[in-house]
């Protein structure tokens, strides 16, 4: 295999765009175009979750490979849920290591804000098992609340400790200017306060309103190289160093322990093997945080802490951003915003900016290891990505 | 007669699944569709719960009740749950109703109430 | 001797007991003040409605404009028995309400606009319109209508309003729908916040003047590219928005 780095990245906001789809993807793309210099795009690949549903749009990737003036260049759609925008990045790595191509252009995207929030609801849900979950009203917000209430019985987290994490995260994306969230929060105003069970009602018991992610519109976007052209352009040098990606049970109630995010624990393991690094190595990480609780549970199922024991490193600040290992400093899914297919693609966007040391107000200095965790499904589809700067 | 909710016993080598699946969890055998169907208990244990506020835009009521139940056999299952003050481990009764109501169709679910 | 048009034409306002101010904690930590304003203040606001006449999403649009009327009428003193709130951060103004009486048993909810996003402020505003119609105007029934989806969520499902779709509702008989003193009873825990009497540096600091919101809601830069699908139906809003474009740009 061919090592395989990123060249050139871009972003839209994550917020409400009122853009046709195409664009939503193209524009990233532009500057990710302009970012890394490289316009002789040889395949395209576009990550999104909702086009056909949610925007009437179905083959998105042939309308950005025009929209892009990129033809005759080869495109595809990625659709893999949550988890649309790191399966796009693992195609695109794919294409580059096998040598089949050298340059790929990665772009997600998505625009869930033209429907209303309990079509958006509706349509996330779909992911679910059809039969055994979706029928009975099931929804991304109540699995992670089963899940929440599972994870406070057995290792005693908090709604205080939930609360952390929608203040570290809401508070870090004020420091970014892609960012849906720019309000900040207190624990005062959405815990203690006399109006804060009215400021932060709950959306699924035990989970509340500051415990889920907004629906985000957005687009991002990364062009992936091979060494030969990555070393000829001026840019910093990052290298996907590991792809790791694993599934679990469809129906959540299947799984044997229902703590367990197995397919998150297999896919860190697949990314940190084949990086040969481990994850006290990592500098920077980006979790799949849709969800406060999931932002814990991921920090300990990669590895970054042992079982039971995200809730207490992120008392002590661990995870802060001025802390030993910060997490999400963009703001995560909760701060920065989740447009779904974009995500992953958005993360790995975070992840270079911190890695070439051009994350302004929220860099983390000498980050030279980055880490994401992009989770679909209710964690049946997970994809860890391992990025390493290199000069 | 009162409606079931069937699991899935695979006739090589009795594994029972719910909810329905292709090929064997456990043995793998690749001749399709040689399972059988068996009616799945209707009591067990509450194993977690929420209450969700925020529907999909099919419910017209304002909170439901959604659980996750295992039930006397082991089979977990998912449901929804209609007790006012649930908790983890309490005894729950399965009844098989109408789960969701769309213009042109009815589903037809577990809903869990206490026993 | 002349005849005194302008008392023909200026309706009577029947009394109505004024609305003490409250104060509460928002998410963020700041404080927020809800407090009556009278006719001297409604230019003040006016200033900030405006704009938002141009903002399609989730229907600033519509309900800015007709605010803007109702507001202005009453200040004008060409619309009978209405009252409007004003919710401030700071002195900034977070978000507007207003309603009026009927009858001395039944209220009419108009119009619930916030300017700052993302903080349930618009959902307290209303909250705080609800409990003025209720507890001190004691009217037995409010009827209210959704503009957007997002006021449906707010108003109908967390409210668990009543239909009344056979009375018509002021804004245009849309299906109104009706808050009862048993549903605001049992809302009142969970939805109706704050606090009473408002510390007087922080009324008079509201009270002070009415400041610009630092981040209202806007337009997207580029009007043309706004393009909606065809479920939208607000397409006619933003066909508006480029015919004064195109006004602009001749
Ligand atoms: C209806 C209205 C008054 C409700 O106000 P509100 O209770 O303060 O609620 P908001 O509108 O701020 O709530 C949405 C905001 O919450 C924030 N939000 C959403 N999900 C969130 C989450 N999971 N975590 C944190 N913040 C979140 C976002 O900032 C979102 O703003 P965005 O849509 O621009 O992204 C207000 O939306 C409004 O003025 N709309 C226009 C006029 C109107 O519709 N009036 C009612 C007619 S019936
Ligand atoms: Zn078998």
């Amino acid at each position: 295999m061919r090592d395989v780095y990123v060249a050139g990245i871009g972003i839209t906001s994550f917020t409400r765009l009122e853009y046709p789809l195409a664009e939503i993807a193209a524009f990233p793309a532009m500057l990710a175009m302009k970012d890394s210099g490289l316009t002789g795009i040889e395949q395209v690949y576009v990550a999104n979750m909702g086009a056909a549903r949610v925007n009437h749009q179905t083959a998105l990737a042939s309308a950005v490979v025009d929209s892009l003036s990129l033809t005759p260049a080869g495109a595809a759609s990625i659709e893999n849920g949550p988890a649309s925008g790191s399966a796009a990045i693992k195609e695109g790595f794919l294409a580059v290591a096998s040598g089949m191509h050298d340059i790929v252009l990665v772009t997600g995207a998505e625009r869930m804000r033209e429907v209303n929030n309990l079509e958006a609801t509706d349509f996330i849900a779909t992911l679910t098992h059809p039969l055994a979950e979706y029928i009975y009203g099931v929804t991304l917000p109540s699995h992670a609340a089963m899940f929440t209430r599972l994870y406070m019985e057995k290792y005693g987290v908090t709604e205080r400790h939930l609360a952390m994490v929608a203040v570290k995260n809401q508070n870090n994306a004020m420091l970014n200017e892609f960012a849906h969230l720019h309000q900040p929060i207190t624990i005062e105003g959405i815990l203690d306060s006399p109006e804060a069970m009215t400021n932060n009602p709950y959306v699924a018991e035990p989970l509340r309103f500051f415990d889920a992610c907004p629906v985000s519109d957005g687009g991002a976007a990364v062009i992936l190289v091979s060494e030969e052209v990555a070393k000829s352009i001026d840019r910093p040098l990052v290298r996907i160093a590991g792809v790791g990606q694993a599934t679990d049970t469809h129906a959540v109630h299947e799984r044997e322990n229902p703590t367990d995010l197995l397919a998150v624990r297999r896919a860190a393991e697949l990314s940190f093997g084949m990086a040969g690094l481990t994850p006290s190595d990592v500098d920077v990480a980006e979790l799949h945080d849709a969800f406060t609780i999931l932002e814990i549970a991921e920090s300990e199922e990669v590895g970054f802490f042992a079982k039971g024991e995200g809730h207490i490193a992120l008392e002590k600040g661990e995870t802060a951003l001025d802390g030993r290992l910060p997490i999400n400093p963009s703001g995560g899914l909760k701060g920065k915003g989740h447009p779904v297919g974009a995500t992953g693609v958005g993360q790995a966007h975070e992840i270079v900016h911190q890695l070439r040391g051009e994350a302004g107000a929220r860099q983390i200095a000498d980050a030279r290891i980055g880490f994401t965790c992009n989770f679909g499904g209710f964690g049946n589809n997970v994809i860890c990505l391992t990025f390493v700067r290199e000069n | 007669m009162a409606r079931e909710i069937y699991a899935y016993e695979c006739t090589e080598c009795g594994t029972l699944h719910y909810p329905f699946k292709m090929r064997c969890r456990n043995c793998g055998e690749l001749e399709p569709f040689k399972f059988k169907t068996v009616p799945l208990p209707k009591r067990g244990k509450l194993l977690t719960f929420t209450k969700v506020y925020n529907l999909p835009a099919a419910y017209e009521v304002a909170t439901l009740g959604i659980a996750i139940v295992e039930l006397a056999n082991g089979i977990r299952v998912t449901g929804q749950l209609e007790v006012d003050d649930p908790t983890i481990g309490m005894d729950l009764l399965g009844d098989v109703g109408v789960v969701r109501e769309e213009p042109y169709n009815r589903y037809w679910g577990f809903i869990f109430r206490a026993a | 001797m002349a005849v005194d048009l302008e008392k023909i034409l200026r309706p009577e306002d029947h009394p109505m007991p004024p609305f003490p101010a409250k104060y509460m904690t928002l998410a963020s930590g700041e404080q927020m003040v809800i407090r009556q304003v009278d006719r001297d203040e409604i230019p003040d606001i006016l200033q900030y409605v405006a704009p938002l006449v141009n903002v399609e999403r989730d229907f600033y649009d519509v309900v800015a404009a007709r605010l803007y009327s109702e507001i202005l009428a009453y200040s004008r003193h060409r619309y009978q028995d209405q009252y409007v709130l004003v919710a401030q951060v700071d002195g900034e103004i977070a978000a507007v309400v207003n309603g009026r009486q009927v009858t001395p048993n039944l209220g009419m909810s108009l119009h619930t606009v916030a300017l700052r996003r993302g903080l349930r402020i618009g959902a307290h505003a209303f909250a705080t319109k609800m409990e003025y119609h209720m507890d001190v105007l004691g009217h037995d029934e409010v009827l209210i209508v959704a503009e957007s989806p997002i006021g449906f969520r707010r108003w109908m499902i967390e409210y668990q309003l009543e239909k009344r779709f056979g009375t018509p509702h002021e804004l245009g008989g849309v299906p109104s729908w009706s808050l009862t003193r048993e549903l605001f009873d049992r809302a009142r825990d969970t939805l109706v916040v704050g606090r009473r009497p408002v510390p007087d540096e922080l009324l008079a600091k509201a009270k002070a003047g009415i400041l610009p919101p630092s981040d209202p809601p806007t337009p997207p830069a580029d009007l043309l590219a706004a393009t909606r699908s065809m479920y939208d139906s607000t397409g006619t809003a933003l066909m508006a928005q480029r015919w004064r474009q195109e006004v602009e740009h001749a």
